[in-house]
């Protein structure tokens, strides 16, 4: 598939900052929660355990490990060895679709806590996760890849 | 604890909000420093990717006074060199033959590359002519855009690749933009080359336009080749997922033109298959010269074409005109005329056509080559290289590098001084004493501060097959009194 033109090279630099994003992302986790909640044998202290545990591990996958992007851009090439995180805003830390993706695993986390009655167990799932996707947001891990311990240089 | 893991014991709220007070330490610091993070995060000022931040005037202003503009020549630095031939054109004011009137001068011509003397042949002449009486001087347009004029492009392109016995040939408008466009056409960021160092400034500005990762290994030596390709199989071995959208190019020449050398080319197919390369071959000065019928490099070994999996050249040596081709399967020459994502050649893609009288001309070269009369002319011009090989060596103080079948030679100095500049002047001094013995030389000219791999001073000699044996002694003679003297 073909993407980009008028000017973008690449699409998945940009398409966070589309309009509604943030409120469909917001309503796409509480659908999970409520699909989650619907489980007969689920209390919701692992409801929301499970949430934020899926929400993290999907976050990880396609933020923070998979390569370059589903299309073939415009840029020559100079995304495939990028994850989406370090594609998105060409690279520009602080950005707002940067910022809210930060900040959702964040608030996940205390909602999670909070409905588990601050449980050890919960506690150790839901931060493994939450450090799973901050870690590699940090500003300072920008291009370099944790998981395969390779740094590339551009 | 752990209650809440049995089914359907959910806490209520009330049991929630007592939760807090009695959550452990280690967690309210936890949520702290979250929260600490979020609200950093929320009150650090965002970076908006489509704010452009325009200038103030004031910057703007201050912009402008800083501007300095340089002259296009600037006379003051040490680089600047009043000799330099591009700032004393030598003007020719005839037709470039087998002679040319060089500053009212008749010379016998041994420094442009029409190995075949075709400039003179009439038929080319005649044809050129018909399709300029019949489509006029320009093409008007790139060819996917009203540029193709008649039949002409296209008739050319398919007896080019029924002469070549290639699936298909396009054609480009320009020599130099051929082989510099057709590489980045095919290799990208992320790729890597594998070239000769001594290949042309056309190739080099390719492989530099491809952005891709250039590795040069040594001219002409094979076994570097061999441990660059075996560094990068190494390489590959250790990080397989990279390895496979990397792509690996071979880029050679048929004859080098800054060396006039031959390339290994039953070696580099060895290797070619061995590592799964994809073979890229200049054959600009070999097309029309190597063979027995002038099919170039690959005839000359006895190797298929099907070998290289691109075949650049140019009309503008043998075949006497203006342009280049590029011939390959139809899957690759393809690739080079759609347009858009990067993928077409720019050079073919984004360029007027080809003039069509110089693309009827450059047929009715090709004709003339395929006839007996053209094999004939490449029988000689093989003669005539071999003899100039003898004849033009013997130079006191000078050597002649290039292959004995080259019709590129290079003449150079045994011991070069430190200054190359002191070589080139002693060169230019030798090229005007020629020209007033009656045989135009030319000294090789590079653009020094770009080229990867800078050979020393040189004149290069052009053999044509136009030369008779008196005429290549007599050149002998005319080098051998016009060099400089030992000591220059």
């Amino acid at each position: 598939m073909l993407a980009g033109g008028h000017g973008e090279e690449n699409p998945n630099a940009s398409w966070l900052n589309g309009r509604g994003m943030w409120l469909s992302y917001v309503i796409g986790v509480l659908f999970l929660h409520l699909v989650l909640l619907a489980v007969p044998f689920f209390s919701v202290p692992v409801a929301w355990t499970l949430t934020n545990v899926i929400h993290n591990g999907a976050m990880f996958i396609f933020l923070h490990t998979l390569k370059g992007c589903p299309w073939v851009g415009l840029d020559q090439g100079k995304t495939r060895a990028m994850t989406h995180w370090e594609q998105i805003d060409y690279g520009k830390e602080f950005t707002a679709s940067k910022k809210f993706l930060t900040v959702i695993p964040i608030l996940l986390f205390i909602l999670a806590s909070f409905y588990t009655k601050y449980d050890a167990i919960h506690f150790v799932l839901n931060f493994l996760s939450l450090v799973s996707v901050l870690v590699p947001k940090l500003p300072e891990d920008y291009k370099i890849n944790l998981f395969a311990k390779s740094e590339k240089v551009y | 604890m752990g209650g809440h893991w049995v089914p359907n014991e959910s806490p209520s709220i009330v049991q929630l909000f007592h939760a807090i007070i009695d959550a452990p330490l280690y967690h309210l610091v936890v949520e702290g420093l979250l929260l600490i993070w979020v609200f950093w995060l929320i009150f650090r000022k965002s970076y908006n990717p489509k704010d452009k931040a325009p200038l103030t005037e004031k910057e703007e202003d201050d912009l402008i006074e800083e501007w300095q503009p340089e002259p296009l020549v600037p006379r003051n630095s040490p680089s600047f060199d009043p000799d330099h031939p591009a700032l004393n054109p030598r003007i020719i004011q005839s037709k470039i033959g087998k002679y040319m009137v060089v500053k009212g001068r008749k010379c016998l011509n041994v420094s442009t590359h029409d190995y075949l003397c075709l400039n003179e042949e009439p038929s080319v002449e005649d044809a050129s002519v018909k399709s300029l009486e019949q489509f006029g001087v320009g093409s008007c347009g790139p060819r996917a855009f009203y540029g193709t004029a008649g039949h002409v492009h296209v008739f050319f392109e398919e007896r080019l690749a029924k002469f070549l016995s290639c699936q298909e040939a396009c054609l480009y408008s320009y020599g130099f933009s051929t082989i510099a466009s057709a590489i980045p056409s095919y290799s990208k960021r992320d790729d890597v080359i594998f070239a000769d160092a001594g290949v042309n400034f056309a190739i080099q500005k390719g492989l530099v336009a491809s952005r891709s990762e250039i590795r040069y290994f040594r001219h002409n030596d094979m076994d570097h080749l061999l441990e660059l390709l075996l560094e990068q199989q190494r390489l590959d071995e250790k990080n397989p997922k990279e390895a496979k959208v990397t792509r690996r190019f071979l880029v050679v020449e048929g004859i080098y033109m800054n060396t006039g050398d031959l390339c290994r080319l039953p070696r580099i197919v060895e290797l070619r298959r061995q590592f799964k390369v994809r073979l890229l071959v200049d054959e600009s000065i070999s097309f029309g010269t190597l063979g027995k019928t002038g099919r170039g490099i690959f005839e000359h070994y006895g190797i298929p074409n099907s070998e290289a999996d691109l075949i650049t050249g140019t009309l503008e040596y043998a075949l006497s005109s203006v342009g280049g081709f590029c011939v390959g399967t139809s899957f690759i020459v393809d690739n080079q005329r759609i347009s858009g994502h990067g993928k077409s050649s720019s050079g073919y893609c984004f360029s007027a056509a080809l003039p069509p009288l110089l693309a009827a001309g450059a047929l009715a070269a090709l004709e003339y080559i395929e006839s007996s009369r053209g094999i004939a002319a490449i029988e000689r011009l093989r003669r005539n290289c071999l003899l100039a090989q003898v004849e033009w060596g013997d130079v006191p103080g000078m050597e002649l590098v290039g292959d004995a079948v080259s019709p590129v030679k290079h003449l150079q100095f045994k011991d070069r001084s430190e200054n190359l500049k002191d070589d080139s002047r002693a060169l230019q001094k030798m090229v005007e004493r020629a020209e007033e013995m009656g045989v135009a030389l030319t000294s090789a000219c590079y653009v020094e501060d770009e080229d990867v791999c800078m050979p020393p001073p040189s004149i290069r000699l052009v053999v044509s097959s136009a030369l008779d044996d008196g005429d290549i002694r007599r050149v002998a003679d005319v080098l051998r009194r016009s060099a400089p003297r030992p000591g220059r």
